[in-house]
């Protein structure tokens, strides 16, 4: 058998002309593309509808999205050091002040951002934007439960003994339990009373589950009371099961999701064109209705009649929290659940 | 908690074994074209995703679910019982969704044993049980064994079935290794979580095998 032998000139031209070849077939390209980290479920389906094609048709920019929770987003950009696997990250207000304390975004310029004053105050700072709201209360089975009033109501006969619990690991279900806690004298940043009085109803209570599993566990029955956001209820709901939102007395508990470019990101002009297209009111319109259930922040979208609130501007007297406060208590508290409520 | 994974893992070991092994006798028993169906049956549950099979035993042994509406229907128990976020609901979820990686092993080293040696059993006298317990166990044995060995290791370490089945009542490593290194990172006790798990599936599955090795010194 014998050798073909190339010389290097050859070879070179070989290149030259497979390459050349490679960029002439070369379909139009988009004029860039942004990589997104992106909650998986509700917003990874609800973006790839509505986000890609306006950013496509507005920018030009392709959307990558990579699906990761949160916390999975900070714990995989600090282990990147400084070459981050996504250049725009979606956050809720804990990771968020976990990002900015380790460095992990680029500092934001607002006036990049064409819809930013279309937004109520504050929703723009230094290091994001915010693209959504939640907002967190009780949803319960009107059919087999009457309807509560506040969140003691939750460690009380007979809403307790049908309660369906998560720990600290969200946000919904830490600021959740902060509530509770603050019902019985505690606050921010003491859930003391929270831990008391769970302890006399522990062996009531319905269910203790993982938070990704609380949907299925209401809609199985398990349980039917829970706290919860209005995007599951309405999610929920979606799905015909028997669920209402109930705002308790002390108030709903409102917190924003924010979106910030990653430090180091070479994709910084587009991730912008990304943030503007989520803002924009025809965005945020197709996002808040079924089966998507966001909650605007955008003054110009007009409001469902579903949603807890006549307008953006009442979000103002929902109850707010502190995370830089919550941050460095959460691990204690963490430790504290598996111990005391776990077993 | 090390304590409570290494249970569940002996808990879930014991009752694949127990559940499996009749299975596989079976099998034994069979002819070829049953074999086959059997080898299928026992394989379908892989070609499912854990996460599906998971949030299925979710509906099964749900408060309203398959278990509880036939116990009450029955009359054997007066309200439904409580089987999920309990140990031996999440028993019950893992010995299904396990399985496999017992029976796999196990049929392999049982369709190699030689018939003749359990005819010879017989025609010497031994009764069935007899044979089954001084022959085909000791010949099916490194075959149970190595099964029990990949159904410690993967049920001490399935994350998902046990945080969706048990919940958070029941904390196992896997779940605390989960909220230190993602939910308020903690890296350092993440770490020493996850080497204590590791060392505790490593001496878990020695000691499976060492069990292995002197029931078949005994055996022979």
């Amino acid at each position: 058998m014998t050798h073909t032998r190339f010389t290097r000139r050859q070879f070179f031209a070989a290149a030259a002309a497979t390459a050349g070849a490679l960029a002439i077939g070369r379909p139009a390209r988009a004029k860039g593309s942004v990589t997104a980290a992106m909650y998986p479920g509700t917003w990874e389906e609800a973006f790839r509808a509505h986000v890609v094609p306006a950013l496509k048709s507005a920018h030009d920019v392709d959307l990558e999205m990579t699906p990761l929770f949160a916390v999975d987003q900070i714990a995989k950009a600090q282990a990147a050091r400084g070459a981050p696997p996504f250049d725009a990250f979606v956050l809720d207000p804990g990771p968020r002040v976990t990002g900015i304390d380790r460095g992990l975004f680029e500092k934001f310029e607002a006036r990049r951002l064409k819809n930013v004053g279309r937004l109520p105050a504050g929703m723009v700072d230094d290091w994001g934007v915010t693209v959504a709201a939640q907002v967190v209360g009780i949803g319960y089975n009107p059919k087999k439960l009457p309807r509560p009033k506040s969140w003691t109501d939750l460690l009380k006969d007979p809403w307790v003994s049908r309660l369906g619990m998560t720990g600290f690991q969200t946000t919904y279900g830490t600021v959740s339990i902060i509530e509770i806690a603050k019902q019985f004298g505690g606050s921010e940043t003491n859930v003391e009373p929270f831990f008391v009085e769970i302890k006399k109803v522990l062996s009531k209570v319905a269910a203790i589950g993982a938070p990704a599993s609380m949907p299925a566990l209401f809609q199985q029955g398990q349980c039917d009371i829970t706290y919860t956001n209005t995007q599951t209820v309405a999610t929920l709901r979606g799905r015909d099961v028997d669920i209402e939102f109930v705002k308790p007395e002390s108030g709903a508990v409102a917190f924003f999701t924010t979106m910030h470019v990653a430090k180091g990101s070479r994709e910084g002009e587009n991730a912008y064109k990304y943030f503007d297209t989520v803002i924009s009111a025809p965005v945020q319109s197709a996002l808040m209705q079924p089966p998507n259930n966001f909650i605007p922040v955008n003054r110009d979208v007009k409001l469902a009649a579903a949603l807890p609130m006549a307008s953006l501007d009442e979000m103002a007297k929902f109850v707010r929290h502190d995370w830089s406060k919550i941050n460095p208590l959460r691990a204690a508290w963490i430790e504290r659940f598996n111990k005391e409520v776990a077993k | 908690m090390i304590v409570d994974t290494v249970k569940l893992g002996g808990l879930t070991v014991a009752a694949t074994a127990l559940v499996g092994y009749p299975v596989a006798l079976v099998y034994l028993g069979a002819g070829p074209r049953w074999q086959r169906v059997i080898l299928f049956v026992v394989i379908l549950p892989l070609l499912t995703s854990v996460v599906v099979r998971t949030f299925a035993w979710i509906v099964i042994l749900g408060r309203e679910g398959v278990i509880n509406q036939a116990l009450l229907w029955l009359g054997l128990a007066p309200a439904p019982l409580r089987l999920l976020q309990t140990e031996h609901g999440l028993v019950m979820a893992l010995t299904q969704i396990e399985m496999p990686l017992l029976l796999l092993p196990l049929l392999s080293v049982m369709s190699r044993m030689d018939p003749s040696l359990r005819d010879a059993s017989a025609a010497l006298g031994a009764s069935k049980w007899r044979t089954l317990v001084r022959v085909t166990l000791p010949l099916s044995l490194p075959g149970l064994v190595a099964g029990c060995m990949l159904v410690f290791a993967s049920s001490t370490t399935a994350f998902i079935s046990q945080f969706v089945i048990g919940g958070n009542r029941l904390v196992y490593l896997p779940l605390l290794i989960w909220q230190q290194s993602l939910v308020v990172y903690n890296w350092p006790l993440a770490s020493v979580a996850a080497l204590t798990l590791l060392v505790s599936v490593g001496l878990g599955v020695t000691a499976i095998a060492a069990v292995g090795r002197r029931s078949r010194a005994y055996a022979v």
